[in-house]
């Protein structure tokens, strides 16, 4: 094992549909001598190739499809990361981006910067990963390096800088021009995998020349050392340069571009070697943990493997032996036969088989250190847990899990779907902490729940796509809360004679809002008018009508409920006696709190061009949202709204005729929100007529 | 309202902007003496009057722009004991629009079409708009004439902010420094921001289009929160 942290990369591919990741996995790893032949897809005629390169797809499935891949590059370990292919905000997508340190993103030097591209780039700006791009399919008609790389700058607003030059384009893509080492490279052999260095072509020595001021002047704001030595006009030192741009990648102030073919074999040799120059190793990442003795304070990873053990699960996968288990160490070391534990269940686990991850087999290992990524056997864990030795108590991820928002009830189509579905519900909750299932007592129907329809809309496709569960989907209901806007007094006396021993309680005291918690009972009894016993039996009999308001019937939350007077009675008290007279004092007061009904509001973002944003906001304005700004570049937009998410569905047709499908949105739970008056009304109406009816 | 106290806490009470709704102020200083914070209180002064503000942000993305605001309104909550806070930062949400622009995207004409998108279809009636980071080297009298005009149509008050520069020593008659040096007559109001040891002073040299000098002008803020300072 290569302990060498400095020679370690762990980065993720991102790309558009059909921009050539899987060609260049492909080509990565049959360079990087994981796999021995390129399975090339050659077919002259066009229904050939396409059958060859769906069957390829099939066969390499599981080196596309696993998620972590390790290769090995002149001496460099580089773990490729899948990051995930749907691109609307989960948990998932979230831990992926975590786990890399750097990455690579595709671009087709035809299509450019797509949609799909700018939400990736988005996110990992927002986790900070250094990337580097790579525009592909230079062979194609109408490829066009230079207009992607003015996309880089105008719709992602990367620094980006071409380090490369293509000789020739589309069918007369002979290699490129490095623009560091000013040479021309091209690649031999029948898979591309002899590099021939040489002068650069007289026609192309002007261009390469300018283009490499506009590198230097990029590079030079990252490096004194090189700003001096340009303005002595000196002889640049390749290393320098290398240095700058690494420098640059690393603060996320540059993104160099390059480019090549990898179907024909085309730039991929040297798109590692800048994995290995420019892309951080481990140690130069800062990750950050969270102490939970501490109060969940922020600590940062050591990267050192003499440190007490810190790994994070990103990612399970059914395998033939069982469960497998990604994970990452960030500190520490990973040994076969310890014992760890995990910081979420407090459980004990022992460290089975320890096993690394290559294109279409698994290398067993003894030991992972600190910034390595390897799978775990037979270890039971949810996707995210944290894995330390006993003696820290740390967690990568925060232990705070957000409420889901929005539900779906959904119904097998048969008892084959049901079989499925179940796992697949099982698996689902496992890997992700806000997708929860639950079974509704009230109408029989399984309940799935999560943060935005587009979430729940990815499951249900996965389940009918990864576990062939067909099933039929109900409407989607927002998530409503009941909550008190002022305190008010209590005091309910319950009292029943029925014959036999009778019930009896008396409860009094006040409920008040309460601010970020979600319930809290205080009990002020003194003199013993509620004997000790009972007391717990309040409690209960509080947080049993928390479960139901009266409005809509929704869980209510936020109260302070406090009792500071009561009575009993000798014989006819008891548990149940005082339960129910909480639940009538509570109901007393409620009533009095000044009752509301509160809703999800989302924070979405609209992106398009310039040309529709009037229509855009118009639209959002009639939804209820509140337009939290605007801003532009070029000719392309964001608007930014907090929107009511019950108004948001079906949003996605209406943007799409609104704008001819040039515009798309993505949301994600901001806060709960008291909703207006008109549409409280409309509610509590909805409420009372289903109950008469139900 | 109930939010006079805070209010009367801004700098710029001095300058009496409540009423006036045509006209345009300018704000110059050195870089980093605190233009967008001073434009933010302006912003927050309008909108705790009651008033709706568009806030224009060239060159700055909307998310950093926020934080301008949410960090003066945090000093604000800290040095004034409000009842409920969160409704007065929902009633600053609700009164306010950010829009921000690459300085390449941002032109008169465009100006015009977002304010009009706003107005007619009712999404957000502004008025006063503060433009941050309006580059005014690329200016003539004319172009800044125009927006002028566009402005007094809508029926807007408008604020801008300038850099000068320290190399530059160019100079109006009334002391308004480049690159606003021949533009000064279209603004009602200008003030300057300096240091002075570790106070920002705050100069106003033209009030409602009259020249100033003297003491009276000047203003001591806390570099820390752009307030006034008290007397000692």
């Amino acid at each position: 094992m290569n302990k060498d942290l400095e020679k370690v990369r762990n980065i993720g591919i991102s790309a558009h549909i059909d921009s050539g990741k899987t060609t260049l996995t492909e080509r990565i790893l049959y360079y990087t001598q994981r796999i021995h032949a390129i399975h090339e897809v050659r077919g002259k005629d066009g229904v050939g190739a396409t059958m060859d390169s769906m069957e390829l797809e099939k066969e390499r499935g599981i080196t596309i499809q696993s998620a972590a891949t390790y290769c090995s590059w002149k001496g460099t370990d580089i773990n490729i990361i899948d990051t995930p292919g749907h691109v609307d905000f989960t948990v998932e997508v979230e831990r992926a981006l975590r786990v890399l340190d750097g990455a690579i993103l595709i671009l087709c030097s035809v299509g450019g910067v797509q949609s799909q591209s700018i939400t990736v780039d988005r996110q990992m700006t927002r986790y900070n990963v250094p990337r580097i791009a790579f525009i592909n399919k230079c062979d194609r008609t109408g490829a066009n390096p230079e207009r992607v790389v003015s996309q880089l700058r105008d719709k992602l607003n990367l620094n980006a800088v071409m380090i490369q030059l293509p000789i020739g384009l589309e069918s007369d893509l002979e290699g490129m021009v490095d623009l560091v080492t000013m040479k021309a490279i091209y690649f031999d052999g029948d898979q591309g995998n002899q590099l021939r260095y040489e002068e650069i072509p007289d026609h192309l020595k002007d261009a390469a020349e300018e283009k490499r001021e506009e590198l230097l002047d990029a590079a030079s704001m990252f490096s004194e050392e090189l700003m001096e030595a340009m303005l002595e006009e000196e002889e640049i030192p390749e290393e320098l340069l290398h240095a700058a741009i690494r420098k640059g990648t690393l603060d996320l102030e540059l993104a160099p571009v390059m480019i090549g073919s990898a179907y024909k074999n085309k730039g991929v040799q040297p798109l590692l070697d800048a994995v290995e120059k420019y892309l951080p190793c481990p140690t130069e990442v800062k990750n950050t943990a969270l102490d939970l003795d501490k109060g969940e304070e922020e600590v940062t990873v050591s990267n050192n493997p003499k440190d007490p053990l810190v790994a994070l699960a990103f990612k399970l996968e059914d395998g033939r032996y069982g469960q497998l288990t990604y994970v990452r160490t960030y500190q520490g070391v990973l040994k076969k036969g310890e014992t760890i534990f995990n910081t979420r269940t407090g459980k004990k686990v022992k460290v089975g088989r320890l096993v690394r991850m290559h294109a279409n087999e698994m290398e067993e290992i003894e030991e992972a250190g600190a910034g390595d990524i390897v799978g775990l056997f037979g270890v039971d864990c949810a996707s995210g847990d944290t894995f330390c030795d006993n003696k820290i108590n740390w967690s990568m991820s925060s232990m705070h899990v957000p409420a889901p928002v929005i539900s779906l009830a959904i119904t097998p189509a048969d008892n084959k779907a049901q079989d499925n579905m179940s796992k697949a519900l099982n698996r689902f909750s496992k890997e992700d902490p806000t997708f929860k299932t639950f079974v509704d007592h009230e109408t029989g129907e399984t309940i799935i729940s999560g943060m935005g329809e587009l979430h729940l809309e990815v499951y249900i496709e996965r389940m009918q796509r990864e576990y062939k569960a067909e099933v039929e989907v109900g409407a989607p209901r927002v998530a409503y809360r009941e909550a008190i806007t002022q305190r008010a007094e209590f005091n309910y006396t319950h009292k029943k004679q029925t014959g036999g021993s009778g019930q009896f309680g008396r409860v009094a005291g006040f409920m008040e809002p309460l601010e970020e918690e979600e319930y809290e009972f205080v009990d002020e009894i003194v003199g013993g008018v509620i004997p000790r016993e009972y007391i717990p039996s309040c409690d209960k009999g509080f947080q049993a009508s928390m479960e139901k308001g009266l409005l809509i019937g929704a869980p209510i939350t936020g109260v302070r409920c406090l009792i500071n007077d009561g009575s009993y009675h000798a014989v006819d008290s008891s548990d149940m006696a005082f339960q129910q007279a909480s639940k009538g004092a509570f109901k007393e007061g409620y009533k009095k709190a000044g009752p509301v009904i509160m809703e999800p509001i989302m924070k979405v973002a609209v992106e398009g061009p310039s040309e529709f944003q009037g229509a855009i906001m118009g639209s959002l304005n009639q939804r209820r949202g509140m337009i939290v700004g605007t801003s532009e570049e070029g000719n392309y937009t964001v608007v930014e709204a907090d929107m009511p998410l019950s108004e948001m569905f079906g949003y996605s047709t209406t943007l799409r005729s609104l704008t001819q499908g040039k515009a798309e949105f993505t949301m994600e739970f901001s806060t709960y929100k008291q909703v207006p008056k008109s549409v409280s009304e409309e509610l509590i109406k909805e409420y009372e007529e289903s109950r008469k009816n139900g | 309202m109930g939010y006079e106290p805070l209010v009367k806490k801004n700098p710029l009470r001095v300058l009496n902007l409540a009423g006036n709704e045509k006209k345009m102020g300018l704000i110059m200083a050195r870089a980093g003496l605190g233009k967008t914070a001073l434009l933010v209180q302006i912003a927050l002064d309008a909108i705790l009057r009651g008033k709706r503000v568009v806030h224009i942000s060239i060159g700055e993305n909307l998310e950093k722009t926020k934080l301008w605001y949410d960090d003066i309104m945090e000093v604000i909550l800290q040095e004034c004991s409000v009842a409920n806070p969160h409704e007065l930062i929902d009633m600053v949400q609700r009164h306010r629009m950010i829009m921000s622009f690459k300085e390449s995207a941002f032109n008169r004409a465009r100006l015009e079409e977002r304010l009009n998108d706003l107005i007619l279809q009712d999404i957000f009636k502004p008025d006063c708009v503060v433009i941050d980071g309006f580059d005014f080297t690329t200016m003539d009298h004319k172009d800044l004439e125009d927006i002028k005009t566009l402005m007094e149509n809508l029926r807007l008050q408008t604020w801008f902010s300038a850099t000068s520069h320290r190399d530059d020593d160019r100079v109006s008659p009334s002391g308004v420094p480049a690159p606003c040096h021949e533009l000064d007559d279209l603004f009602e109001t200008v003030v300057l921001l300096k240091t002075e040891q570790d106070t920002v002073q705050l100069e106003i040299i033209r009030h409602n289009s009259d020249a100033c000098s003297g003491d009276s002008c000047q203003l001591i803020l806390d570099p820390a929160t752009m307030m006034v300072k008290k007397d000692d």
